[in-house]
Protein backbone atom coordinates (compact mmCIF):
# COMPACT_ATOMS: atom_id res chain seq x y z
CA UNK A 1 0.00 0.00 0.00
CA UNK A 2 1.65 3.33 -1.05
CA UNK A 3 1.04 6.37 1.37
CA UNK A 4 -1.65 8.31 -0.75
CA UNK A 5 -3.20 4.94 -0.48
CA UNK A 6 -3.09 4.60 2.89
CA UNK A 7 -4.08 8.19 3.52
CA UNK A 8 -7.67 7.20 1.17
CA UNK A 9 -8.01 4.64 3.29
CA UNK A 10 -7.89 6.62 6.82
CA UNK A 11 -9.93 9.26 5.28
CA UNK A 12 -12.49 6.94 3.99
CA UNK A 13 -12.93 4.67 7.76
CA UNK A 14 -13.30 7.79 9.22
CA UNK A 15 -16.23 9.54 7.23
CA UNK A 16 -17.80 6.23 6.94
CA UNK A 17 -17.83 6.25 10.73
CA UNK A 18 -18.74 10.15 10.98
CA UNK A 19 -22.02 9.18 8.46
CA UNK A 20 -22.64 5.66 10.96
CA UNK A 21 -22.82 7.58 14.21
CA UNK A 22 -24.45 10.77 12.67
CA UNK A 23 -27.66 8.51 11.66
CA UNK A 24 -27.13 6.36 15.34
CA UNK A 25 -27.19 9.67 17.35
CA UNK A 26 -29.84 11.85 15.08
CA UNK A 27 -32.32 9.21 16.23
CA UNK A 28 -33.97 11.72 18.73
CA UNK A 29 -36.12 10.91 21.96
CA UNK A 30 -38.29 9.37 23.11
CA UNK A 31 -36.52 5.95 23.00
CA UNK A 32 -39.60 4.39 23.75
CA UNK A 33 -43.33 4.36 22.41
CA UNK A 34 -45.31 7.44 24.02
CA UNK A 35 -48.69 8.31 22.57
CA UNK A 36 -48.80 11.38 20.12
CA UNK A 37 -50.41 14.53 22.01
CA UNK A 38 -54.67 15.25 20.68
CA UNK A 39 -54.41 18.14 18.24
CA UNK A 40 -57.58 20.07 18.41
CA UNK A 41 -58.11 21.81 15.20
CA UNK A 42 -58.34 19.68 12.41
CA UNK A 43 -56.38 20.71 9.36
CA UNK A 44 -59.41 19.39 6.42
CA UNK A 45 -62.25 20.78 6.87
CA UNK A 46 -65.49 19.35 9.24
CA UNK A 47 -68.95 18.18 8.18
CA UNK A 48 -72.07 17.50 9.43
CA UNK A 49 -72.58 13.66 10.14
CA UNK A 50 -75.53 12.21 8.22
CA UNK A 51 -76.44 9.49 6.46
CA UNK A 52 -74.59 6.55 8.64
CA UNK A 53 -77.32 3.80 8.85
CA UNK A 54 -75.63 3.27 5.04
CA UNK A 55 -73.00 0.15 4.50
CA UNK A 56 -69.65 1.88 4.06
CA UNK A 57 -69.08 1.86 0.05
CA UNK A 58 -65.44 1.05 1.63
CA UNK A 59 -63.50 -2.47 1.90
CA UNK A 60 -63.59 -3.91 5.20
CA UNK B 1 -36.25 19.32 16.70
CA UNK B 2 -37.09 16.37 15.08
CA UNK B 3 -39.25 13.81 16.64
CA UNK B 4 -39.65 9.78 16.27
CA UNK B 5 -42.89 8.37 15.87
CA UNK B 6 -42.06 4.00 17.58
CA UNK B 7 -45.92 3.63 16.77
CA UNK B 8 -45.41 0.73 13.82
CA UNK B 9 -41.93 -0.87 13.00
CA UNK B 10 -41.58 2.44 10.18
CA UNK B 11 -40.31 4.90 13.60
CA UNK B 12 -40.31 7.67 11.22
CA UNK B 13 -38.00 10.26 12.35
CA UNK B 14 -39.90 13.71 11.79
CA UNK B 15 -38.53 16.84 11.31
CA UNK B 16 -40.94 20.06 12.72
CA UNK B 17 -43.95 20.82 10.29
CA UNK B 18 -43.87 17.15 8.48
CA UNK B 19 -45.58 14.08 9.30
CA UNK B 20 -44.84 10.33 9.30
CA UNK B 21 -45.50 8.04 6.23
CA UNK B 22 -49.05 7.65 7.14
CA UNK B 23 -49.61 11.30 7.10
CA UNK B 24 -51.64 12.04 10.35
CA UNK B 25 -48.57 11.93 13.04
CA UNK B 26 -47.29 15.21 13.29
CA UNK B 27 -44.18 17.14 14.56
CA UNK B 28 -45.39 20.54 15.58
CA UNK B 29 -42.90 22.38 17.34
CA UNK B 30 -40.96 19.07 18.63
CA UNK B 31 -43.98 17.32 19.85
CA UNK B 32 -45.42 14.20 18.02
CA UNK B 33 -49.19 15.27 17.50
CA UNK B 34 -52.43 12.63 16.04
CA UNK B 35 -54.22 15.28 13.56
CA UNK B 36 -56.85 12.94 13.14
CA UNK B 37 -58.20 12.06 16.53
CA UNK B 38 -62.24 12.67 17.19
CA UNK B 39 -62.16 13.45 13.00
CA UNK B 40 -63.18 10.17 11.51
CA UNK B 41 -63.57 10.51 8.05
CA UNK B 42 -66.14 7.71 7.61
CA UNK B 43 -68.85 6.21 10.18
CA UNK B 44 -71.23 3.34 8.82
CA UNK B 45 -73.53 0.68 10.40
CA UNK B 46 -72.00 -2.40 8.66
CA UNK B 47 -72.92 -5.87 9.15
CA UNK B 48 -70.01 -7.32 11.14
CA UNK B 49 -69.42 -10.53 8.23
CA UNK B 50 -68.21 -7.22 5.84
CA UNK B 51 -65.45 -6.91 7.64
CA UNK B 52 -65.15 -9.98 7.47
CA UNK B 53 -65.78 -11.72 10.76
CA UNK B 54 -67.54 -15.04 10.19
CA UNK B 55 -66.80 -16.05 13.93
CA UNK B 56 -67.66 -13.17 16.16
CA UNK B 57 -71.23 -12.72 16.43
CA UNK B 58 -72.40 -13.50 13.45
CA UNK B 59 -75.30 -11.67 11.97
CA UNK B 60 -74.88 -8.20 14.35
CA UNK B 61 -74.28 -4.31 12.91
CA UNK B 62 -71.08 -2.98 13.85
CA UNK B 63 -70.28 0.62 13.97
CA UNK B 64 -67.27 0.77 11.51
CA UNK B 65 -65.31 3.91 11.37
CA UNK B 66 -61.99 5.53 9.64
CA UNK B 67 -59.85 8.62 9.63
CA UNK B 68 -57.70 9.53 6.58
CA UNK B 69 -54.25 7.91 6.39
CA UNK B 70 -52.62 4.59 6.51
CA UNK B 71 -48.80 3.68 7.33
CA UNK B 72 -48.69 0.95 4.64
CA UNK B 73 -48.99 2.57 0.68
CA UNK B 74 -50.00 -1.23 -1.35
CA UNK B 75 -50.66 -0.61 -4.70
CA UNK B 76 -53.64 -2.84 -4.54
CA UNK B 77 -55.04 -0.76 -1.96
CA UNK B 78 -58.95 -1.10 -2.29
CA UNK B 79 -59.67 2.12 -0.25
CA UNK B 80 -56.76 4.01 -1.20
CA UNK B 81 -59.11 7.38 -1.38
CA UNK B 82 -59.31 7.64 2.42
CA UNK B 83 -55.99 5.58 3.33
CA UNK B 84 -53.93 7.75 0.65
CA UNK B 85 -55.22 11.29 1.60
CA UNK B 86 -53.92 14.08 3.49
CA UNK B 87 -55.53 15.10 6.52
CA UNK B 88 -55.71 18.41 4.83
CA UNK B 89 -56.87 17.93 1.48
CA UNK B 90 -59.76 15.19 3.27
CA UNK B 91 -63.46 16.16 4.95
CA UNK B 92 -64.17 14.62 8.52
CA UNK B 93 -66.75 14.58 11.52
CA UNK B 94 -66.55 15.81 14.73
CA UNK B 95 -66.78 12.52 16.70
CA UNK B 96 -65.22 11.99 19.80
CA UNK B 97 -64.78 8.84 21.44
CA UNK B 98 -68.09 9.67 23.63
CA UNK B 99 -70.13 10.54 20.60
CA UNK B 100 -69.07 7.07 18.92
CA UNK B 101 -70.14 4.97 21.43
CA UNK B 102 -73.60 7.25 21.55
CA UNK B 103 -73.92 6.19 18.29
CA UNK B 104 -72.93 2.42 18.34
CA UNK B 105 -76.04 2.01 20.98
CA UNK B 106 -78.77 4.48 19.09
CA UNK B 107 -78.07 2.29 16.13
CA UNK B 108 -78.38 -1.07 17.77
CA UNK B 109 -74.85 -2.26 16.88
CA UNK B 110 -72.78 -4.56 19.42
CA UNK B 111 -69.58 -3.47 18.60
CA UNK B 112 -67.26 -0.82 17.23
CA UNK B 113 -65.27 -1.54 14.26
CA UNK B 114 -61.90 0.61 13.60
CA UNK B 115 -61.66 -0.79 9.74
CA UNK B 116 -61.38 0.61 6.24
CA UNK B 117 -57.83 2.52 6.72
CA UNK B 118 -55.70 0.85 9.13
CA UNK B 119 -56.41 1.77 13.23
CA UNK B 120 -52.79 1.80 14.26
CA UNK B 121 -52.46 5.24 12.37
CA UNK B 122 -55.01 6.74 15.15
CA UNK B 123 -53.78 4.69 17.36
CA UNK B 124 -54.46 7.02 20.70
CA UNK B 125 -58.56 7.86 19.19
CA UNK B 126 -58.74 4.20 18.78
CA UNK B 127 -57.23 3.22 22.04
CA UNK B 128 -59.50 5.75 23.92
CA UNK B 129 -62.82 4.98 22.27
CA UNK B 130 -62.11 1.21 22.81
CA UNK B 131 -61.63 1.66 26.97
CA UNK B 132 -65.05 4.13 27.15
CA UNK B 133 -66.87 1.25 24.89
CA UNK B 134 -65.63 -1.96 26.84
CA UNK B 135 -66.57 0.07 30.21
CA UNK B 136 -70.06 0.14 28.33
CA UNK B 137 -70.46 -3.35 27.17
CA UNK B 138 -69.88 -2.00 23.43
CA UNK B 139 -67.35 -4.69 22.12
CA UNK B 140 -64.31 -3.39 19.69
CA UNK B 141 -63.43 -4.96 16.67
CA UNK B 142 -60.05 -3.94 14.55
CA UNK B 143 -59.39 -4.81 10.89
CA UNK B 144 -55.99 -3.79 10.83
CA UNK B 145 -52.72 -5.25 8.17
CA UNK B 146 -50.88 -5.28 11.71
CA UNK B 147 -48.04 -3.24 10.86
CA UNK B 148 -47.88 -2.04 14.27
CA UNK B 149 -44.81 -2.14 17.38
CA UNK B 150 -45.15 -4.75 20.24
CA UNK B 151 -45.34 -2.46 23.15
CA UNK B 152 -48.68 -0.57 21.67
CA UNK B 153 -49.99 -3.29 20.24
CA UNK B 154 -50.02 -4.95 23.48
CA UNK B 155 -51.66 -1.58 25.13
CA UNK B 156 -54.29 -1.88 22.98
CA UNK B 157 -55.07 -5.34 23.02
CA UNK B 158 -56.35 -4.96 26.47
CA UNK B 159 -59.47 -3.51 25.08
CA UNK B 160 -59.90 -5.22 22.16
CA UNK B 161 -62.41 -8.22 21.33
CA UNK B 162 -61.68 -9.23 18.27
CA UNK B 163 -59.40 -8.77 15.21
CA UNK B 164 -59.26 -9.67 11.31
CA UNK B 165 -55.22 -9.38 10.79
CA UNK B 166 -54.31 -8.96 6.98
CA UNK B 167 -51.22 -11.31 6.16
CA UNK B 168 -51.00 -10.37 2.48
CA UNK B 169 -48.46 -12.84 2.06
CA UNK B 170 -45.52 -15.16 3.46
CA UNK B 171 -43.28 -13.52 1.29
CA UNK B 172 -41.12 -10.52 2.26
CA UNK B 173 -40.22 -9.48 -0.90
CA UNK B 174 -43.95 -9.04 -1.62
CA UNK B 175 -44.40 -6.95 1.66
CA UNK B 176 -41.75 -4.77 0.50
CA UNK B 177 -42.63 -4.12 -3.25
CA UNK B 178 -46.39 -4.07 -3.09
CA UNK B 179 -47.20 -2.98 0.23
CA UNK B 180 -43.81 -0.91 1.26
CA UNK B 181 -43.56 -2.31 4.47
CA UNK B 182 -41.95 -5.96 6.18
CA UNK B 183 -43.13 -9.17 6.52
CA UNK B 184 -41.54 -10.02 9.97
CA UNK B 185 -43.60 -7.42 11.94
CA UNK B 186 -46.78 -8.55 10.90
CA UNK B 187 -46.24 -12.27 11.79
CA UNK B 188 -45.43 -11.22 15.01
CA UNK B 189 -48.34 -9.46 15.42
CA UNK B 190 -50.68 -12.52 14.61
CA UNK B 191 -48.66 -14.39 16.65
CA UNK B 192 -49.10 -11.77 19.82
CA UNK B 193 -52.79 -11.51 19.22
CA UNK B 194 -53.79 -14.95 18.95
CA UNK B 195 -51.17 -15.57 22.06
CA UNK B 196 -53.47 -12.57 24.01
CA UNK B 197 -56.86 -14.52 23.76
CA UNK B 198 -58.37 -11.78 21.51
CA UNK B 199 -60.38 -13.43 18.76
CA UNK B 200 -58.30 -13.91 15.37
CA UNK B 201 -59.72 -13.78 11.87
CA UNK B 202 -56.64 -13.84 8.73
CA UNK B 203 -57.67 -12.48 5.73
CA UNK B 204 -54.87 -13.09 2.47
CA UNK B 205 -56.44 -10.80 -0.42
CA UNK B 206 -55.12 -13.26 -3.85
CA UNK B 207 -53.68 -11.41 -6.44
CA UNK B 208 -53.19 -12.89 -10.09
CA UNK B 209 -49.58 -13.25 -10.41
CA UNK B 210 -47.79 -11.85 -7.34
CA UNK B 211 -49.11 -14.20 -4.68
CA UNK B 212 -51.29 -16.82 -6.19
CA UNK B 213 -49.30 -19.48 -6.37
CA UNK B 214 -50.11 -23.26 -5.03
CA UNK B 215 -47.45 -22.66 -3.10
CA UNK B 216 -47.69 -20.03 -1.98
CA UNK B 217 -51.01 -20.37 -0.93
CA UNK B 218 -49.46 -23.33 0.96
CA UNK B 219 -47.03 -21.59 2.74
CA UNK B 220 -49.16 -19.07 3.92
CA UNK B 221 -51.45 -22.00 5.31
CA UNK B 222 -48.86 -23.79 7.37
CA UNK B 223 -47.39 -20.59 8.52
CA UNK B 224 -50.39 -20.21 10.04
CA UNK B 225 -51.97 -23.48 11.13
CA UNK B 226 -48.33 -23.95 12.98
CA UNK B 227 -48.28 -20.54 14.58
CA UNK B 228 -52.06 -19.40 15.40
CA UNK B 229 -53.98 -23.02 15.18
CA UNK B 230 -55.90 -24.71 12.39
CA UNK B 231 -59.05 -23.20 14.06
CA UNK B 232 -58.05 -19.83 12.83
CA UNK B 233 -60.71 -18.49 10.66
CA UNK B 234 -59.32 -17.90 7.21
CA UNK B 235 -60.70 -15.65 4.40
CA UNK B 236 -58.82 -15.76 0.84
CA UNK B 237 -60.05 -12.82 -0.53
CA UNK B 238 -60.59 -11.76 -4.71
CA UNK B 239 -58.76 -8.81 -5.80
CA UNK B 240 -60.36 -6.59 -7.93
CA UNK B 241 -57.84 -4.07 -10.26
CA UNK B 242 -57.80 -1.18 -8.00
CA UNK B 243 -55.08 2.30 -7.63
CA UNK B 244 -51.86 1.67 -9.07
CA UNK B 245 -52.74 -1.94 -10.14
CA UNK B 246 -55.07 -1.85 -12.65
CA UNK B 247 -53.27 -3.56 -15.21
CA UNK B 248 -54.41 -6.99 -13.26
CA UNK B 249 -56.99 -8.56 -13.70
CA UNK B 250 -59.62 -10.05 -10.89
CA UNK B 251 -58.95 -13.35 -9.13
CA UNK B 252 -60.84 -15.90 -10.70
CA UNK B 253 -63.25 -18.10 -8.66
CA UNK B 254 -61.54 -21.42 -9.53
CA UNK B 255 -58.31 -19.64 -7.88
CA UNK B 256 -60.07 -18.94 -5.21
CA UNK B 257 -61.50 -21.98 -4.60
CA UNK B 258 -57.84 -24.09 -5.06
CA UNK B 259 -56.56 -22.07 -2.02
CA UNK B 260 -59.10 -22.88 0.17
CA UNK B 261 -59.21 -26.54 -1.00
CA UNK B 262 -55.59 -26.31 -0.52
CA UNK B 263 -55.80 -24.24 2.73
CA UNK B 264 -58.23 -27.05 3.98
CA UNK B 265 -55.88 -30.36 2.60
CA UNK B 266 -53.32 -28.36 5.30
CA UNK B 267 -55.44 -28.76 8.23
CA UNK B 268 -57.34 -25.64 7.96
CA UNK B 269 -60.65 -26.24 9.81
CA UNK B 270 -62.60 -22.85 8.30
CA UNK B 271 -61.55 -21.45 4.94
CA UNK B 272 -63.91 -18.85 3.50
CA UNK B 273 -63.51 -16.88 0.20
CA UNK B 274 -64.67 -13.08 0.40
CA UNK B 275 -66.02 -10.25 -2.31
CA UNK B 276 -67.27 -13.27 -4.45
CA UNK B 277 -70.34 -15.22 -4.63
CA UNK B 278 -69.38 -18.86 -3.69
CA UNK B 279 -71.83 -21.43 -2.94
CA UNK B 280 -70.11 -22.98 -0.15
CA UNK B 281 -67.52 -20.74 0.69
CA UNK B 282 -68.64 -18.57 2.59
CA UNK B 283 -70.81 -21.01 5.07
CA UNK B 284 -69.11 -22.36 8.32
CA UNK B 285 -69.17 -26.07 8.23
CA UNK B 286 -68.47 -28.50 11.77
CA UNK B 287 -64.49 -30.05 11.23
CA UNK B 288 -65.62 -32.48 13.21
CA UNK B 289 -68.83 -34.31 11.25
CA UNK B 290 -69.16 -31.26 8.64
CA UNK B 291 -72.61 -30.31 9.59
CA UNK B 292 -73.55 -27.02 7.68
CA UNK B 293 -73.31 -24.57 11.13
CA UNK B 294 -73.80 -21.03 9.48
CA UNK B 295 -75.25 -20.25 5.67
CA UNK B 296 -74.29 -17.25 4.47
CA UNK B 297 -74.98 -15.28 1.64
CA UNK B 298 -72.92 -12.21 0.58
CA UNK B 299 -72.89 -10.46 4.27
CA UNK B 300 -75.84 -11.86 5.35
CA UNK B 301 -76.88 -14.96 7.83
CA UNK B 302 -79.18 -17.09 6.61
CA UNK B 303 -79.05 -19.86 9.09
CA UNK B 304 -77.47 -20.42 12.16
CA UNK B 305 -77.17 -23.82 13.78
CA UNK B 306 -74.70 -23.21 16.58
CA UNK B 307 -76.19 -24.47 20.07
CA UNK B 308 -73.74 -22.46 22.41
CA UNK B 309 -70.67 -22.30 20.14
CA UNK B 310 -71.26 -25.91 19.41
CA UNK B 311 -72.14 -27.95 16.99
CA UNK B 312 -75.74 -29.04 17.11
CA UNK B 313 -75.21 -32.83 15.64
CA UNK B 314 -71.73 -33.98 17.15
CA UNK B 315 -70.92 -31.69 19.62
CA UNK B 316 -67.97 -30.20 18.90
CA UNK B 317 -66.75 -26.66 20.39
CA UNK B 318 -66.64 -24.05 17.18
CA UNK B 319 -63.49 -21.57 17.83
CA UNK B 320 -65.11 -17.95 18.02
CA UNK B 321 -67.21 -15.51 20.37
CA UNK B 322 -70.93 -16.41 20.29
CA UNK B 323 -72.31 -14.27 22.57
Amino acid sequence: MTRREFVQFVLKTASAIAVGAYFITDKVSPRRFIRAVRQKKYPGSVKQLSNINTQGKWRG
Amino acid sequence: MKVQCRLCPKECLIKPGQSGECRVRINIDGVLRTVVYSYPCSIHVDPVEKKPFFHFLPGTKTLSLATVGCNLHCKNCQNWEISQANPEDSEAFFCPPEKLVELAKTNQCTSLAYTYTDPVIYYEYTLDSSKLARATGIRNILVTAGYINKEPWKELLQYIDAARIDLKSISDDFYREVCSATLKPVLDCLVLTKASGVHLEVINLVIPTLNDKPQQIRALAQWVKVNLGSDTPLHFSQFYPQYKMQYLPPTSAETLDTARQIAMSEGMQYVYIGNITSETGQNTYCPGCKTLLIERSGFTVLKNQLKNGNCPTCGQKIYGVWK
